[in-house]
C-alpha cells in the first residue's frame, strides 16, 4: 500500500486502508477483507443489501468511501454473527444484545423470513437495529425503518411476521 | 460450516442465508483470479468501424482486452442462438457487449475498459415491434433465419423472432360476426425488469488440461452446460458448473449471459476471471420482459356467455431472441388467454419482432400477466357495459369441472368458482375503510376482480441419495435454491418418505459432474419434479435397505450400517415427466382501491388472494412464494416500467426504476382453498408463477369500479388516471 493509510476497525479488529478516497466500504470489505456476507446490490444506497453497523447506525456501505470510515467502529454480518454467538467481548455501545440477534434469527427461520438470502444481512441489520432502539415498534415504525432494505422474493410479509415474533420474544425478555 | 445456535428448522438454507456464508457469484474467489469488465455499445444500431484497445492493453495489471475479432467461439442463445459473445462489425442494441478486459483489480478493469476507444458509423434503427414488422423497416439481423435454432423463413418479415397461433373450436371470425356484442380493446404491457437484487455475475476458469470451470448466477446448470458447450465447441463433459446460490432470479437468470465472454477471458488470460455487473449495467443491458401491445375482441351473446376471444399481440423482443427457451421461440402465457372461461371459439396469435433494443427474456409467467391484463379488463369492460356485476359476470362464463379448456385441455378439475366465492367471502369480512362507490367525497373507492389458471408442467431431473456412517442422509440435487424453497421441499419429501426426525437430511446442489440431468428452475416445475425424484430414489433406498437385510432396524441406524457396508454407493432416481398433465392451479385476486378524484392517485388498500391448492408440501416456503408473488404484481400494477427512449434503456437504477418497498404495501390476505388435485402421489400443485399475474388487472378493474375510467396501459398512474376522468383537459 503506497501514499496515505487510515486505520479503522471492522468486527473489533483494526484494519489498514489506503486513504485515497477512490474505494468504498462495501468494496473494501468485501474485496480487500473478505468479508462477503455483505452484498452488495443498486451501489447507489437504494435497495439495502449492503447495510453495515457504523459507529451506532445503518449505513449503505456502497456510499462510504473508506477514508471516511477513518478512527470508525464497522461491523458486519460476520461481526453480528459473532456477536450472536458470544464470541465478542467488549462490544462497543450500541451494537445489538446478543440474545436480540438470537431472537431475530430464530424469528427470520420460523416465519421464512427470507428466500434467496441476498437482502438478509441488510435485512436482519435493519431488525436488529430497530429493535434494539424501540422493542416494541408500531406497525408504521416498521414499516418506515425497514423501507430502505428492498426484498424482491418474500412480499415483505415473512420479515414482517419475523419482526413481531422478535419483538414479542425480546420485550418479554426485556421486561422486568 | 459453523456450528448454527439453536433454533426452529426452517428451511435448509436458512441459517447459512442468516450467518452471512451463503455463497453467490459474486462471492466467489478463486486464487490468482482476475477480474472482466465490459466495454459496451452506446448506440442502438451501428457499424464498428474501427476499435483501439492500445491504450487499455498498455495499463500495468491489465492481462487481456478482447474484441469479437479474438473471439473464435460461436454465437449463443437458450434456444435461439443468434448473439454473439462479443458484437462482430455491427452493433444491434444500445448496451451491446463491444469488448472485454481482465485486469487484477476490479477498479483497474472498469478503467481500462473506459480507454478502449470505438469508432461507430449509425445505422438507420428500429424501436417498435409493429414498425419493425412492417415491409422496408430496417433489418435488425441480414437473415435471422439462418441461426442455429431460428423458428422462422426467408418468407417471413425479416424482423419476425417468432410466431406462434393457439387456435380452438369454430373459426372466430365466423362466430364474432354472430356475437349479439364484441368488445374491441387494446392494451399495453412494458418492459420490466425482472428485479432480482443481485445483478449477473460469473466467474470462468479455463484449465491447463482445457476443461472448463464455471460459477455463475444461473438457475439451471445442465442447461447453462449444453448452452455453452454449444458455444465453445466444447463436449458437455469438459464444462463444470458449479454449485452455487442465485440472488433471485424471476424468469432472469435462465441463460449464460456473460459467461462465454468471460470463458473467453479466461482461455486468453489462462487465469480465473470473475466477471459481475453493476446493477445499472443489469437494469439496461440483460433480458428484461418484453413490452406488448395486445388487442383483444371479445364477443358475448345476448345472455351474458362469452362466445368468442381473438386475442392478437405483438411483443418487442429486442435485438437477439437469444435468452427465450421455449420451443416456439414465443411466450407461453398468451396461450393461457381467457383459459378461465368457457369460451366455445379461441384463436391467439403472438408475433415476437426484433428490434434494436435490448435483448427480451423470461419474467415470471412469461406472456401471462400480458394476457390476463388485457383479457381481465375486456371481461370487466364487458360486464359494466351490458349492466352485469362483473364478479357475476365471470361466474356465469367460468369453467367448471368436466368443461374442456379453451384450447382443449381436458382438465383434471377447474375451480374457478369456488376459489372466487372464497376471494368475494374474504373481501366482505374486512370492513372498507370508506363506504365503496362514488360517495363524492375526494376519494373514491372501488372493488376489482381478476382471474388467473396455470397449469403445471413436467420436466427431468434426478437425485442421489448418500447415507452417512452417522445415520443421516445427504440428498444431492442437480438444481440450485435461487430462493423458491424446493432444497427445502426435497428434504421434506425424503424426511417423511423414510421417517426420519428433522436434522437428519442435508440437501445439497451438486456440480453439473455428479448428476446426468436436469431441466432446471423454472415454469413452476421443480417441486414437483424435485418431489417426484426425492420419492422413488427413496423408494429405491427402502429396496436397498431390504436386500441388505437392514429393513427392520431403526432408519438411522439402517442408514449408518449402508454407509458403513457400502461408503462410495449412492442410490440414485432420475424422473421424466410429461410435459402436460392438465393439472392447473387457479387464482383469483381482488383488490379494494381508493382513486383520488383530484389528482387521479391510485392506493391499492386491500389485496385478497384466494388460490386453490392441493397438498403443501412446505407451507412456509408455498406462503412465501405466493406473497412475494402478490407484491410483485403490485409493482408491476402500480410502479414498474423499464423506460426505453430512442431505443436506449433510461431507467438507470433502482431510485428510478422503483421496486415495491415494505412502505408501498397494502394490507394482504391469502385465502388457500383446499381440496384440490394435484399431480402425482404427492398430490403438486405448481404455485411460483400464480398470484403476480392477476393482480394489475384487478387494481385496474378497481379503478374503473370506483371512477369509471378503463385504464389500458401499465403501471397504472395517477397522470393516465386524471387523463381518463379529465379527457377534454388531456394533452393537446
Amino acid at each position: 500500500m503506497t501514499g496515505a493509510v487510515v486505520e479503522l476497525w471492522v468486527n473489533g479488529e483494526p484494519v489498514r486502508a489506503a486513504a485515497d478516497g477512490a474505494e468504498f466500504l462495501a468494496e473494501f470489505l468485501r474485496e480487500r477483507l473478505g468479508l462477503v456476507g455483505t452484498k452488495l446490490g443498486c451501489g447507489i444506497g437504494v435497495c439495502g443489501l449492503c447495510t453495515v453497523w457504523m459507529d451506532g447506525r445503518l449505513v449503505s456501505s456502497c456510499l462510504v468511501p473508506v477514508a471516511v470510515a477513518a478512527g470508525r467502529q464497522v461491523w458486519t454480518v460476520e461481526g453480528l454473527v459473532a456477536l450472536a454467538e458470544g464470541r465478542v467481548h467488549n462490544p462497543p455501545p450500541g451494537l445489538p444484545r446478543p440474545e436480540l440477534v438470537r431472537a431475530v434469527h430464530r424469528a427470520f427461520v420460523q416465519c421464512e423470513g427470507l428466500q434467496c438470502g441476498i437482502c438478509t444481512a441488510g435485512q436482519v441489520w435493519a431488525v436488529c437495529a430497530l429493535l434494539s432502539e424501540e422493542p416494541v415498534p408500531p406497525e408504521g415504525r416498521v414499516r418506515e425503518f425497514l423501507a430502505g432494505n428492498l426484498c424482491r422474493c418474500t412480499g415483505y410479509q415473512g420479515i414482517l411476521r419475523a419482526v413481531q415474533q422478535a419483538s414479542e420474544e425480546w420485550a418479554q425478555r426485556a421486561a422486568p | 460450516m459453523a456450528e448454527f445456535h439453536a433454533g426452529g428448522e426452517g428451511r435448509t438454507d436458512a441459517w447459512v442465508k442468516l450467518y452471512g456464508q451463503a455463497v453467490y457469484a459474486g462471492d466467489v474467489r478463486v486464487p490468482g483470479m482476475l477480474y472482466g469488465a465490459l466495454v459496451r455499445s452506446p448506440y442502438p444500431h451501428a457499424r464498428i468501424l474501427r476499435i483501439r484497445t492500445e491504450a487499455a492493453r498498455s495499463l500495468p495489471g491489465v492481462h487481456a482486452v478482447l474484441t469479437g475479432e479474438d473471439v473464435r467461439y460461436g454465437t449463443y442463445g437458450r434456444r435461439v442462438r443468434d448473439m454473439p459473445v462479443l458484437a462482430r462489425q455491427v452493433v444491434r442494441f444500445a448496451g451491446e457487449r463491444v469488448a472485454a478486459v481482465a485486469a487484477e483489480s476490479p477498479e483497474l478493469a472498469r478503467e481500462a475498459a473506459a480507454l478502449v476507444e470505438v469508432d461507430y458509423e449509425p445505422l438507420p434503427a428500429v424501436f417498435d415491434p409493429e414498425e419493425a414488422l412492417r415491409p422496408g423497416a430496417p433489418r435488425v439481423h441480414e437473415a435471422p433465419w439462418t441461426y442455429p435454432g431460428a423458428v422462422t423463413g426467408p418468407e417471413d418479415p425479416p424482423n419476425l423472432q417468432s410466431r406462434r397461433v393457439w387456435q380452438h373450436g369454430e373459426e372466430v371470425e365466423a362466430v364474432l360476426a354472430r356475437c349479439r356484442y364484441v368488445f374491441d380493446e387494446t392494451y399495453f404491457v412494458p418492459a420490466a425488469h425482472q428485479g432480482y437484487l443481485e445483478p449477473h455475475g460469473c466467474l470462468a476458469w479455463w484449465k491447463p488440461d482445457g476443461s472448463v470451470e464455471v460459477w455463475a448466477s444461473n438457475k439451471s446448470p445442465h442447461r447453462l452446460r449444453a448452452q455453452l458447450s454449444a458455444c465453445l465447441g466444447l463436449p458437455p463433459d469438459r464444462i463444470r458448473v458449479m454449485p452455487l446460490y442465485v440472488g433471485g432470479d424471476f424468469g432472469g437468470k435462465g441463460s449464460p449471459m456473460d459467461v462465454p465472454v468471460c470463458v473467453a477471458l479466461s482461455e486468453a488470460t489462462g487465469r480465473p476471471v470473475k466477471l459481475v455487473l453493476d446493477y445499472e449495467e443489469d437494469l439496461s443491458c440483460t433480458n428484461p420482459r418484453h413490452a406488448s401491445k395486445v388487442r383483444v375482441r371479445l364477443g358475448v351473446d345476448g345472455e351474458g356467455r362469452l362466445r368468442a376471444l381473438d386475442v392478437r399481440a405483438v411483443a418487442n423482443g429486442g435485438a437477439y431472441a437469444a435468452f427465450k427457451p421455449a420451443e416456439h421461440v414465443n411466450l407461453n402465457g398468451f396461450g393461457e388467454a381467457g383459459n378461465t372461461y368457457r369460451i366455445p371459439s379461441v384463436r391467439i396469435e403472438s408475433l415476437i419482432a426484433y428490434t434494436n433494443t435490448v435483448p427480451r427474456g423470461h419474467m415470471r409467467s412469461p406472456g401471462s400477466l400480458e394476457a390476463n391484463f388485457a383479457v381481465e379488463s375486456t371481461v370487466d369492460a364487458a360486464a359494466r357495459a351490458l349492466g352485469i356485476d362483473p364478479l357475476e359476470f365471470r361466474l356465469r362464463n367460468v369453467l367448471r369441472t368436466g368443461d374442456l379448456g379453451t384450447l382443449g385441455e381436458p382438465w383434471v378439475e377447474a375451480r374457478g368458482e369456488e376459489v372466487a366465492q372464497a376471494a368475494a367471502a374474504a373481501l366482505r369480512e374486512s370492513e372498507p375503510q370508506a363506504p365503496v362507490g362514488r360517495d363524492g367525497g375526494r376519494w373514491a373507492r372501488g372493488v376489482g376482480f381478476a382471474f388467473y389458471c396455470r397449469a403445471a408442467h413436467g420436466g427431468t431431473t434426478e437425485v442421489a441419495l448418500l447415507p452417512q456412517p452417522d445415520g443421516s442422509l445427504v440428498v444431492r440435487v442437480p438444481f440450485p435454491d435461487q430462493g423458491g424453497g424446493q432444497h427445502t421441499v426435497v428434504r421434506n419429501v425424503v424426511q417423511r418418505e423414510l421417517g426420519l426426525p428433522a436434522g437428519f437430511v442435508r440437501v445439497e446442489q451438486a456440480d453439473t459432474s455428479q448428476l446426468a440431468t436436469d431441466s432446471g428452475v423454472g415454469g413452476s416445475r421443480v417441486s414437483l419434479t424435485a418431489s417426484a425424484a426425492a420419492a422413488s430414489a427413496c423408494a429405491e433406498l427402502r429396496r436397498r435397505l431390504e436386500e441388505e437385510g437392514l429393513a427392520q432396524l431403526p432408519v438411522q441406524a439402517a442408514l449408518a450400517e449402508l454407509a458403513r457396508r457400502w461408503p462410495q454407493e449412492v442410490v440414485r432416481a432420475s424422473v421424466s415427466v410429461d410435459e402436460e398433465l392438465w393439472v392447473n392451479s387457479v387464482c383469483v385476486q381482488a383488490a379494494r382501491v381508493a382513486v383520488d378524484r383530484d389528482t387521479g392517485q391510485v392506493r391499492v388498500e386491500e389485496l385478497v388472494t384466494a388460490l386453490d391448492v392441493a397438498e403443501v408440501l412446505n407451507p412456509a416456503s408455498h406462503r412465501a412464494q405466493v406473497e412475494g408473488g402478490v407484491v410483485m404484481g403490485l409493482g408491476s400494477a402500480l410502479l414498474e416500467e423499464l423506460v426505453l427512449e430512442d431505443g436506449r434503456v433510461v431507467s438507470t437504477n433502482l431510485h428510478d426504476y422503483r421496486l415495491p418497498s415494505v412502505a408501498d404495501l397494502p394490507r394482504l390476505r391469502v385465502v388457500l382453498v383446499p381440496g384440490g388435485k394435484g399431480w402425482g402421489p404427492h398430490g403438486v400443485k405448481p404455485v411460483g408463477e400464480l398470484t403476480n399475474v392477476a393482480v394489475a388487472a384487478a387494481v385496474a378493474n378497481g379503478v374503473a369500479d370506483a371512477v369509471g375510467v378503463r385504464v389500458r396501459r401499465l403501471p397504472i398512474s395517477a397522470e393516465e388516471v386524471y387523463q381518463l376522468m379529465h379527457p377534454r383537459e388531456g394533452k393537446a
